[in-house]
């Protein structure tokens, strides 16, 4: 079993690599499904896994179809909408992209080992995977001028803040309807980000972030 | 049903949404009782939850959810007689956000398990967002665009440090649900690396929702762009309650003897949001951004005064409720100058004494109060930390404090004085009306009573929010 873990997290970081580098939005967009698929998939093949019951395996549904189809459809309309489809002029360029990724990849494998931190048996994986992950997001985030990137970059850093809480932590201390909770947020907050996206774009004929500087001191 | 303090404004909020905006305002202002009852029925521990696993009246949490609750009925008075008086296209939307926004906030202040905190806390952002983009203007969406996305990243960091503690938890046996209060309890056994780097990211990631400097970039754009109800609420109801979550922490650290850690964390924080709004505020040229620096520089007050501890403690509390009252108070000042001038510009606006008589006599006095000088209460608490910080031999921390004070009141003063006094030749848009006059007022009076007497009930509650971590002698 321990196996198509670690299978799993390795297509997760190729995501990550790959979303770095990508040129155009559309595929960042299915990027973004095969990792939101792949994160909700982690927590059924963990080895201290209890024996699915009802509502786990509603929960976990619940949420291949929130990240995997109704966040990626959001997106997908936004994208369409505001009909974009290369990211032109990024503020870093892509082959450094991608450097800075395997840059923080390295830098999480450090710091897993060297940190001596007290985790269950066989997670450093999962930790490296989930560092680099958020880690990424938020380069993403920073290094691309179109808003749009911003809200994946942010779906990343939550992508990557969900595996270290389903994935490392012990499972009883949380509910399922409590993460269903969180999971509703996350949905809303792309919703809103989606609606103000639109509105960005008739206002302004473009979702650039760099027109978004009218207001400082 | 303690639930019931939340799920009230939630029910009236849909319905607010079909409803016309005219019968939704009046909705407004009934839910606002309402809520007053209810917040009033908790506070006396007449109601108890039903799920005691999510929720529970916590003192510090009752506390706020009492300011929040007095604050909003004074804001929805105001809003009553704003939403009339303003071009805003979408008034359902307003009057649905607003109770959906008080819903979030309360079901903050009554959370008990840290990921339910952490909900509440990230719904707040997202019903207060169209709040925020009310006016439709390039520099609204903007405004909003900053909000949702930088709070909404911070706050991702706050649920990354929330699961850290439960990692923390992962080394106790324990088959005890997750809540503040088994936390607390099994506090001295969490792995303290873990609760070290929750804490790290829940002050970062709530912090950025509090105002704390240098995550406090929303906040100013926010503040400004709002309508000015939306405005007072942000800052005198939004802020408190991010403050609880990262109050909330600051126990967990302190029961598990990591105080000395997150105290210090948070008066560094703390003095650094001070200097950050004492520079801001100098030479600012909108006065409702001089407002909201202003409220920077007060979270940062109380985040000293929850880090150096004791008599500085129960400061801060004083300082979150006297602050939420008269700044809330100025903000609907604010809101009729702005209404009156019709600009957001310190320059354009002029001879306010004699424009608007009733409207200068709240905004002047609220500067008074803000700016630390009695009668009002924030004098009292800022002498609190004060002396507490000297009493802790804290001599940098208090220097930086004074300094950021002063600062704070020259350049608050500098643009008061002027909007008052200098002569103007505008004319004057929308007269000054009863109903907006009336909720400044009132929130002005509330503190200068909380100052010469506090009720015993208050005493003891903010008595019992302190408690757990060492007491006003602490």
């Amino acid at each position: 079993m321990i196996n198509i873990l670690e299978v799993i997290l390795v297509l997760i970081l190729l995501t990550v690599l790959l979303s770095l580098g990508s040129t155009r939005l559309m595929a960042l967009v299915r990027i973004m499904v095969l990792q939101g698929v792949l994160v909700s998939l982690i927590p059924l093949f963990l080895k201290s896994h209890e024996i699915l019951t009802f509502g786990s395996v509603v929960f976990y549904l619940a949420m291949v179809i929130i990240k995997g189809i109704l966040i990626p459809a959001l997106l997908y309309r936004a994208v369409k909408h505001v009909s974009i489809q290369r990211e032109i002029e990024p503020f870093v360029g892509y082959h450094a992209s991608i450097v800075a990724g395997l840059a923080v990849l390295l830098a999480a494998v450090f710091m897993a080992n060297s940190l001596k931190l007290t985790l269950p048996e066989g997670r450093e994986l999962i930790l490296v995977c989930a560092v680099t992950t958020m880690a990424s997001g938020f380069f993403l985030m920073l290094a691309r001028k179109k808003a749009i990137t911003q809200v994946i970059g942010y779906l990343m850093l939550e992508n990557g803040i969900y595996l270290i809480g389903n994935a490392l932590t012990q499972h009883h201390h949380n509910l399922y309807i409590v993460e269903f909770g969180v999971l509703l947020d996350l949905l809303v907050a792309v919703m809103v980000m989606g609606i103000i996206l639109n509105n960005i774009n008739h206002a302004f004929d473009d979702v650039d972030t760099t027109l978004l500087g009218q207001l400082k001191d | 049903m303690l639930e019931a303090i939340f799920l009230l404004p939630f029910a009236a909020g849909i319905v607010a949404f079909i409803l016309p905006a005219q019968l939704g305002r009046a909705l407004l202002v009934c839910t606002a009782i309402g809520h007053l009852v209810l917040g009033l029925m908790g506070w006396t521990g007449r109601l108890t939850p039903a799920y005691n696993q999510f929720f529970a009246g916590s003192p510090e949490g009752l506390l706020i959810l009492m300011v929040t609750s007095f604050i909003f009925t004074c804001i929805a008075l105001y809003s009553f007689s704003y939403v009339k008086e303003t071009e805003i296209s979408q008034k359902r939307v307003f009057n649905g956000c607003m109770l959906f926004f008080l819903g979030t906030m309360s079901m903050v202040t009554v959370s008990e398990h840290p990921l339910v905190l952490w909900i509440a806390i990230e719904a707040t952002t997202l019903v207060s967002a169209p709040l925020i983009y009310i006016h439709r203007s390039q520099k609204a969406l903007e405004a909003t665009w900053k909000y949702v996305l930088i709070c909404s990243v911070g706050i991702a960091l706050a649920l990354l440090g929330s699961f850290f503690v439960t990692l923390a938890l992962d080394i106790v046996d324990t088959h005890q649900p997750l809540s503040f209060t088994m936390l607390n309890e099994l506090a001295v056994q969490l792995d303290p690396v873990w609760l070290r780097v929750g804490f790290l990211f829940i002050v970062i990631g709530f912090g950025t929702k509090m105002g704390l400097a240098p995550m406090h970039t929303w906040l100013p754009d926010a503040h400004s762009e709002a309508p000015s109800p939306a405005s007072a609420l942000l800052s005198g109801a939004l802020l408190n309650c991010a403050f609880l979550g990262i109050y909330k922490a600051h126990v967990l650290m302190v029961n598990a003897g990591l105080g000395d850690f997150s105290g210090n964390m948070l008066v560094v924080f703390g003095l650094i949001s001070m200097v950050v709004g004492g520079v801001f505020i100098l030479g600012q040229s909108d006065y409702k951004r001089m407002l909201a620096y202003s409220s920077i520089e007060n979270m940062g007050i109380i985040a000293v005064g929850v880090g150096i501890g004791g008599l500085g403690l129960y400061g801060a509390f004083i300082h979150l409720i006297h602050h939420s009252l008269i700044k809330s108070s100025l903000f609907l000042s604010a809101g009729n100058i702005l209404l009156g001038f019709g600009t957001k510009q310190v320059r354009q606006v002029g001879g306010i004494i004699r424009h608007m008589p009733k409207t200068f006599v709240t905004f002047f006095s609220g500067f008074v109060g803000i700016a630390g000088l009695p009668p009002f209460g924030l004098f009292v608490s800022e002498f609190m930390i004060i002396v507490a910080a000297v009493r802790a031999e804290r001599y940098l921390g208090v220097a930086i404090f004074i300094a950021a004070l002063v600062l704070v009141v020259g350049g608050a003063g500098r643009v008061v004085m002027g909007m008052s006094f200098n002569d103007s030749t505008e004319t004057i848009a929308v007269r000054e009306t009863f109903l907006r006059l009336i909720p400044a007022y009132t929130l002005l009076l509330a503190s200068v009573v909380l100052c010469v007497w506090i009720p015993e009930s208050l005493y003891t509650t903010i008595l019992n929010s302190i408690q757990a971590i060492g007491g006003i002698h602490g």
